[in-house]
């Protein structure tokens, strides 16, 4: 079973956004964030802007899964991939370090249509996530991924452009309902235009590079993804989003996915900075040093010690005392 | 200005946005919208319209010179003089004495560099009436004097001091190497130093840390572009000052106070609200790791940002921090409106994402590390790895 949404939901969300057809400054309906009171149209379309995230797991992994007891795990006592146990680089956060579960985003069969070739790539990716998921280094996430990454986006939405900017890495993007031409290079964040299907703003993004993925669990594109993404207001503070994944080097056929993403109703609510590229210089270039901070590096394989001392009073069965 | 990337391996990796950038000076013009008649100076929502890719044309002296001091001003003959005094400069081949380390380096020599034609003011300085930065106090010399006497130390044994050269400004050969080589900085280190022993002791525009506001258009050195995109309550400006640098800054228009001051941020908390037709703008919470003229934590700015003509957008910051200055003071900047096709390549700023140059420094200082500790090579701390080789401009005095 995966996210679903019925269509007359949508048009009734769709004909209570139209009623106000244009931009009016008398509207006052407060939308309950930074921003204050935003109109629910701007020239007769639904507007889109505020501080919006998703709530799901698809940053971990697209497909539908089961919890995992690791971000990283490995073979415990059995030889059963159900029964492995958290590894090292997680093994000192205890819960915190898991994988909750997920029913997927993926529609339809909810599988990737992976080409073998590709599929042996996303196997030998999900195994090698440390090293190859550019999330960890901090690099600029790519679309979809920015969408359903655990960080909230703001969305500023204006007449012939709507800028997006994410929580994450000072990311951003511009979609262009002005039909800007493609940059002369390929890019992290890919060129997105933009056009009204109705209340449906519907995104054609493409001049991507093959450097980003879709998740944690390796799931990868080439340089030729391209992506039709759509976004239709459910409720003032629900969008309905969903994508068409295209990449004929990769998979066998168009693929979707699709999700709510919520608005960050807080009336305080606004991004507050997450340059993580500071985050991970220990990780990047702790090897680099000339004192270590960490037990060692030999070339670029690090070697942690973690020692994890439990203070006085805090034995779990001192807990109980 | 904040620290600079004058790295060599980092420029190469950057080379593409540079070439772009300095490909567009001055020789030819950066395409700017022609003004059209029909441009509509407000949003259909009746506020003012400041949307737009932004840049600046032309260059400007921070602070006038004391030769213009009662010139707010430059004539057309000494425009027309700064551009030809330029023009020269910029092809130069700038090396050191042949063989030495700023020869060498000297292959990264200016025409990394923007150079555009003059503006019309002789100082982007617009209070104190003067055109100068008002005084420190004396806190703040002292902070600024202690700073570079430590840099200086790491800089004593090295070619560049026994030559006199310029990164040795203020500083004496001495060729013991200083006792001060594994001293941990007082304050947060965010300007090149002669040493690369962590990542901390680079510089915060090779870190991908670049700091960023004030930003009066400079960027890098190659020029900086700021695009604003507006909604009915909300201002969004996304910036991209060069070296693949660049940032995000949602203004927040509710009224709201600013962020506690337990949250400090690179790009501090902007609080907006327009006052007429100009929005003015409130950034507080700056984190201690920036670094303005000196001014950190303690930085407060007041931004008004005008219209001024359907291709120009005014902007005045007001710099504020009693602790480094002695009274606050203005910078008035001029925005020209760009032209969205000739600007399709500064949409992305992206800067770790292929960072070869600053763990290849690292990587070099390891290097030397070794072969001295080997009795292979010199000591590390008698060659200059941290001084940059541009020329001055002759306008920025």
């Amino acid at each position: 079973m995966f996210v679903r949404f019925s269509g007359s939901v949508i048009a009734v969300a769709v004909a209570a956004a139209a009623v106000g057809a244009l931009v009016s400054a008398s509207v006052t309906q407060t939308l309950g964030q930074a921003g204050g009171a935003r109109p629910p149209t701007i020239l007769g379309k639904p507007n889109f802007s505020g501080i919006w995230q998703a709530n799901n797991e698809a940053n971990w992994d697209l497909t539908a899964h089961a919890a995992l007891p690791g971000a990283v795990t490995q073979q415990g006592v059995y030889p059963f991939d159900y029964a492995r146990v958290p590894a090292a680089p997680v093994l000192a956060l205890g819960a915190a370090g898991a994988v909750p579960g997920s029913l997927g985003v993926v529609q339809d069969d909810g599988q990737i249509p992976y080409r073998p070739e590709a599929l042996a790539i996303k196997k030998e990716n999900a195994e090698h996530w440390i090293d190859r998921d550019p999330e960890l280094k901090c690099y600029l996430p790519g679309i979809p991924r920015a969408m359903y990454m655990p960080y909230p986006f703001e969305i500023t939405q204006s007449t012939n452009k709507i800028h997006i900017a994410y929580e994450f890495s000072n990311s951003a993007r511009t979609i262009h309902l002005d039909k800007v031409e493609g940059p002369p290079d390929d890019t992290w964040m890919g060129h997105s235009v933009g056009q009204w299907d109705g209340d449906t703003l519907v995104v054609d993004v493409g001049n991507f590079n093959d450097r980003t993925w879709f998740d944690r669990a390796g799931d990868f594109h080439s340089d030729a993804l391209h992506l039709e993404e759509r976004f239709t207001l459910m409720t003032p503070d629900i969008i309905h989003y969903e994508v068409t994944i295209d990449d004929p080097k990769v998979f066998t056929r168009p693929w979707r996915i699709a999700m709510p993403i919520y608005r960050r109703v807080e009336p305080n609510m606004q991004l507050i900075e997450f340059r993580c590229n500071e985050f991970v210089e220990e990780f990047m270039y702790g090897g680099l040093r000339k004192e270590p901070l960490v037990k060692h590096w030999e070339g670029e394989t690090i070697s942690i010690d973690v020692t994890r001392k439990v203070p006085p009073g805090d034995k779990f069965y001192e807990w109980y005392r | 200005m904040p620290a600079r990337s004058r790295n060599a391996a980092m420029m190469a990796v950057v080379a593409a946005a540079v070439i772009c950038a300095a490909g567009s000076l001055p020789i030819a013009r950066t395409a700017a919208e022609s003004p059209a008649a029909n441009v509509s100076l407000r949003t259909p929502w009746g506020e003012p319209d400041l949307q737009g890719i932004w840049t600046v044309e032309t260059d400007t002296p921070f602070q006038r010179s004391p030769k213009y001091a009662n010139q707010e001003f430059f004539t057309e003959a000494q425009r027309a003089e700064f551009d030809r005094e330029r023009a020269q400069l910029r092809g130069r081949d700038n090396r050191g004495e042949r063989g030495s380390e700023r020869d060498v380096a000297g292959a990264y020599n200016a025409v990394f560099g923007a150079m555009k034609r003059t503006g019309t003011r002789t100082s982007m300085i617009i209070d104190p009436p003067d055109g100068r930065i008002p005084p420190m106090t004396a806190a703040a010399q002292k902070i600024a004097a202690e700073d570079r006497e430590f840099r200086l130390a790491m800089m004593r044994a090295t070619q560049t001091c026994k030559l006199n050269q310029p990164g040795c400004a203020g500083g004496k050969y001495d060729p013991t190497p200083t006792p001060r080589r594994y001293e941990i900085p007082a304050r947060y280190n965010v300007a090149r130093m002669n040493r690369h022993d962590r990542p901390e002791d680079g510089a915060l525009a090779d870190r991908c840390l670049t700091p960023g506001l004030p930003e009066f258009g400079a960027g890098n050195g190659g020029g900086s572009f700021r695009r604003i995109v507006q909604t009915p309550g909300g201002i969004a400006i996304a910036y991209d000052v060069g070296q693949g640098q660049g940032w995000q800054r949602s203004i927040v228009m509710n009224g709201s106070p600013h962020l506690p001051a337990s949250i400090r941020q690179w790009f501090g908390d902007s609080r907006g609200h327009w006052e007429g037709d100009t929005l003015v703008v409130d950034v507080t919470n700056f984190s201690p790791k920036t670094d303005y003229r000196g001014s950190r934590e303690n930085l407060h700015l007041i931004e008004r940002w005008r219209r001024t003509s359907p291709t120009t957008l005014e902007y005045i910051a007001t710099i504020d921090d009693p602790t480094v200055w002695t009274r606050p003071w203005s910078v008035m900047q001029e925005f020209t409106r760009q032209d969205e096709e000739q600007n399709r390549i500064y949409y992305e700023p992206r800067c770790i994402e292929g960072n070869e140059g600053f763990p290849a420094m690292m990587k070099a200082a390891r290097q030397e590390d070794r072969e001295f500790a080997e009795g292979r090579g010199p000591d590390p701390i008698t060659k200059d790895n941290a001084s940059g080789y541009n020329e001055p401009d002759p306008l920025q005095q």
